[in-house]
């Protein structure tokens, strides 16, 4: 049992910066993304492929993947910034299934739905194999703490108050110059450099990685996480991932009584559920169970 | 471009431009990108099915039976989800079309699993057309078509409620203030649409296969149709169409099948980032 | 002898929990005109709006001919023997003149053709952009369709909203002489005017609109002539 939770809370983990890293690229940015699966199949791919067909060292092959992230973030942004929210969604949905689909066809590289197996991981030769779980879920709530303190750094910076409160406003944002738009680029590029990190650990956490995760199903779960959470606000995006996650997995408890119902069924039932459980959010509570608090104009 | 291609490209432009009109008939409505169009047309795939193989009708009878059942839910959907939340941001919208169109995948992949099912109908040989093949199925899907898009136009422009349509989707306020019941107009107008989902489901059926992600794999498709033409001119998504079916044909010649998907998605980010009104366009799509 | 074709009796209306017009009380005559001016923000335009149903009423009464009309849908006060014409976004932008004008008409259809006619007689200019859509036409022409849709019906009462506004100074004259006009053949006219000395000339009465309330009411050429009013509102001071 302890090993499930323990195997479940790494993957709650890899959730909560992906939806750290989208809440800091939308609360400040206020650009929409919806690839994230993409920029989350970029790292672990990215990492994967170094460590395993060029031999590169595991610390280096993660951070090669954090940096392809983070450059991916870049390029979006830059062509992207005069989008409306939901047209970009679009937009940035065709660059994560681009994605997909380049690892899904280039097989040769990266053994497409075969699966990549991974067999390097980090520290993974330091650590033996019955403390290695414990030790893996102890590295990554150590990347949440990271991504968390940066993003919240980020948005309470003078810059980060200033660009929220600016980011629906395009006027404003003009009549303030180059100097915005190149903080809204770098930002965005910051979200994509914790979603490759989130890829990459992802990568050798599970050793076998396969385009079928990553699925636009994803950034619809990554997008609930922040939306159930309370946009903007870092807390909620944490207790948003983790209620997702336990709804994920708690649902498929469901399939041990209720005999039945096949894999299939369940899953898609699953799925249905999580879908009635975003709709009845944004019904009933838009702003989420911890809503962004309300800007207040004081000198700090 | 060889004669196979254009007729390739014919039956995919005309499997994409009736929904393709749809969505921009609902853009005008919603004011946003709705994703539920892909549940919509698999659902209207699915309802062709049941009633094509598992009730016995025939084939048109089964296509006019899914019609109906997809316009009853789409216009549910449209009364249950979207109307009461017609006020809120348009992100929050697409997010919730998403979800909807995940729930009406996963009803039907509940009751029908993933398995690939076709229709029920007598097995015919493609025609030989000087050295290319059309089967009598994509023959019937592009003259459907046709019809649709004629029926459409007239409906649109020389009917009443036709014109009624066109001017809520143009400024909702003023039609009422011109007397208009916007909300039955509007309630006419996703039963519309939703018969066109409904019939796209049963050509992509014919076409392509029956299975929950069908509509899925033609939304983007759709979408990059639409915002080609020019997002609210319903006459601009053929043409959008008959361009979105010869790209996807031409990019095999280049890059391997899997790709053709991709099509889409370049064809809308390049549009986006270049031209957002697209062909014949006046909706903002830029902020 | 006149009669009372249109009277609010202690209108107050608002958007939420803003309260922008406070007990207004009008009367409008059969084959009057009475000019609303004031300041910006002194809740003209709502005024105008809750009166033909586009906002909700707080408290207060609307009467149309007698029957009372406040609470109902603006499409629902369409069918009162009252037109409407926004300031903004008055046409259809998508559609041709001839397909507007047809809009206008929507509460009796029969009645479009010869409706139709009658408005390209009055606005011969708009007979040539029949086939135009309204978005590709001008200001003034956009002005002229907005006008002819509202009178396709022949309404006891029109309510402009600033007809005049974004207008040149040539088309500012051509659209009061038909506002004239168009009451000289018996409509009775409410209207918001920013250009409140061209306004109050055509009118009969005028009322002046401060802070949401009604400052001053009285015959136009009253309030042309007096002091307070033209220092305050009409900008001949400095």
């Amino acid at each position: 049992m302890s090993a499930y939770l323990i195997s479940m809370s790494t993957f709650v983990g890899f959730f909560m910066i992906l939806a750290l890293a989208l809440n800091l690229q939308w609360g400040i940015t206020g650009m929409v993304n919806f690839g994230v699966a993409g920029f989350y199949a970029l790292g672990a791919y990215t990492s994967g492929l170094l460590a395993v067909k060029l031999g590169i060292p595991v610390g280096l092959a993660i951070l090669a993947a954090c940096l392809a992230g983070m450059s991916m973030g870049a390029v979006v942004a830059l062509l992207s910034m005069r989008l409306r929210e939901d047209f970009l969604a679009i937009v940035t949905l065709g660059v994560g299934e681009i994605i997909r689909l380049i690892v899904l066809n280039e097989d040769e590289i990266t053994e497409g739905p075969r699966g990549l197996r991974i067999d390097a991981q980090p520290f993974g030769t330091l650590v033996g194999p019955e403390l290695y779980p414990v030790f893996y879920l102890g590295l990554v709530a150590l990347c949440v703490v990271l991504t968390y303190v940066v993003c919240e750094s980020i948005r309470r910076a003078p810059m980060g108050r200033t660009l929220r409160a600016i980011r629906e406003d395009d006027v404003v944002a003009e009549v303030l110059g180059k100097n915005v738009f190149l903080h809204r680029v770098c930002i965005f590029a910051v979200g994509g450099f914790f979603m490759g990190l989130a890829g990459a650990l992802y990568a050798h956490y599970v050793q076998n990685i396969s385009p079928e995760v990553f699925m636009p199903v994803l950034a619809m779960f990554i997008w609930m996480s922040v939306i159930v959470g309370g946009a903007g606000n870092n807390r909620g995006i944490l207790l948003g991932a983790g209620t997702v996650m336990v709804f994920l997995e708690g649902t498929r408890f469901i399939g041990d009584f209720v005999d039945v119902l096949d894999a299939e069924k369940m899953s898609a039932l699953r799925i249905i559920l999580i879908g009635l459980l975003l709709i009845l959010t944004l019904r009933l509570r838009p702003r989420g169970l911890l809503p962004e608090p309300k800007f207040r104009v004081n000198s700090n | 471009m060889s004669l196979q291609m254009i007729i390739n490209a014919l039956v995919n432009a005309a499997l994409i431009a009736p929904p393709a009109m749809a969505f921009s008939l609902l853009f005008g409505i919603l004011r946003f990108p709705n994703f539920a169009i892909g549940g919509y047309i698999t659902v209207g795939a699915f309802a062709a099915y049941t009633f094509n193989v598992v009730f016995g009708l025939s084939l048109p009878l089964a296509a006019a039976g899914a019609m109906a059942f997809t316009a009853l839910v789409v216009w549910g959907t449209h009364i249950i989800v979207f109307r009461p939340m017609q006020e809120q941001s348009a992100i929050t919208l697409l997010v919730v079309s998403m979800a909807v169109t995940l729930i009406l995948e996963n009803v039907i992949r509940f009751f029908f699993s993933s398995d690939v099912r076709g229709f029920d109908i007598p097995l015919e040989r493609p025609w030989k057309v000087m050295n290319a093949h059309i089967t009598p199925e994509q023959l019937q899907i592009i003259a459907w078509s046709l019809v649709i898009g004629v029926s459409l136009h007239l409906l649109l422009a020389h009917t009443r409620i036709g014109r009624a349509m066109r001017a809520v989707a143009d400024n909702p306020m003023l039609a009422a203030i011109r007397g208009v019941n916007a909300a039955r107009v509007t309630a006419f107008t996703t039963a519309v649409c939703g018969a066109l989902f409904g019939l796209t489901g049963v050509f992509a059926g014919l076409d392509l296969v029956i299975e929950p992600l069908v509509g899925w794999n033609l939304t983007i498709p759709i979408f990059a149709a639409a915002i080609l033409g020019g997002i609210g001119s319903p006459y601009g998504a053929i043409l959008g169409a008959l361009l979105v079916g010869l790209a996807e044909e031409a990019t095999i010649l280049v890059l391997p099948s899997t790709y053709k998907v991709a099509v889409g998605f370049v064809i809308i980010a390049v549009l986006l980032l270049l031209r957002p009104q697209g062909l014949f366009g006046t909706a903002e799509i830029k902020k | 002898m006149s009669e009372t074709v249109l009277a609010t009796r202690g209108l107050t209306s608002g958007y939420g929990k803003a309260v922008i017009c406070q007990d207004v009380t009008l009367a409008l005559s059969t084959g009057q005109i009475i000019c609303i001016i004031g300041p910006n923000g002194a809740g003209k335009s709502t005024l105008l709006k809750t009166i033909a149903g586009v906002v909700r009423p707080i408290s207060g009464s609307v009467q149309v001919a007698g029957r009372e009309i406040a609470g109902l849908s603006a499409a629902q006060v369409a069918r009162s023997g009252m037109a409407y014409v926004p300031q903004e976004a008055n046409v259809f932008r998508q559609l041709t003149t001839h397909e507007n004008l047809a809009m206008g008409a929507w509460g009796d259809p029969a009645r479009t053709d010869k409706a139709r006619a009658r408005v390209y007689d009055m606005f011969p200019d708009l007979r040539s952009l029949r086939r135009e859509r309204a978005g590709n036409l001008s200001g003034g022409q956009r002005q002229m369709v907005a006008f002819g849709m509202a009178l396709m019906l022949e309404p006891q009462v029109l309510l402009l909203d600033e007809p005049s506004a974004g207008l040149s100074p040539l088309m500012v004259r051509q659209m009061f002489d038909i506002v004239r006009r168009v009451n000289a053949e018996g409509v009775a006219i409410l209207m918001v005017e920013q250009n409140a000395i061209e306004g109050l000339r055509i009118a009969h009465r005028g009322l002046v609109m401060a802070a949401g309330r009604v400052a001053f009411e009285g015959a136009a050429e009253e309030l042309l002539t007096s002091k307070e009013v033209s220092d305050l509102y009409l900008g001949t001071r400095a």
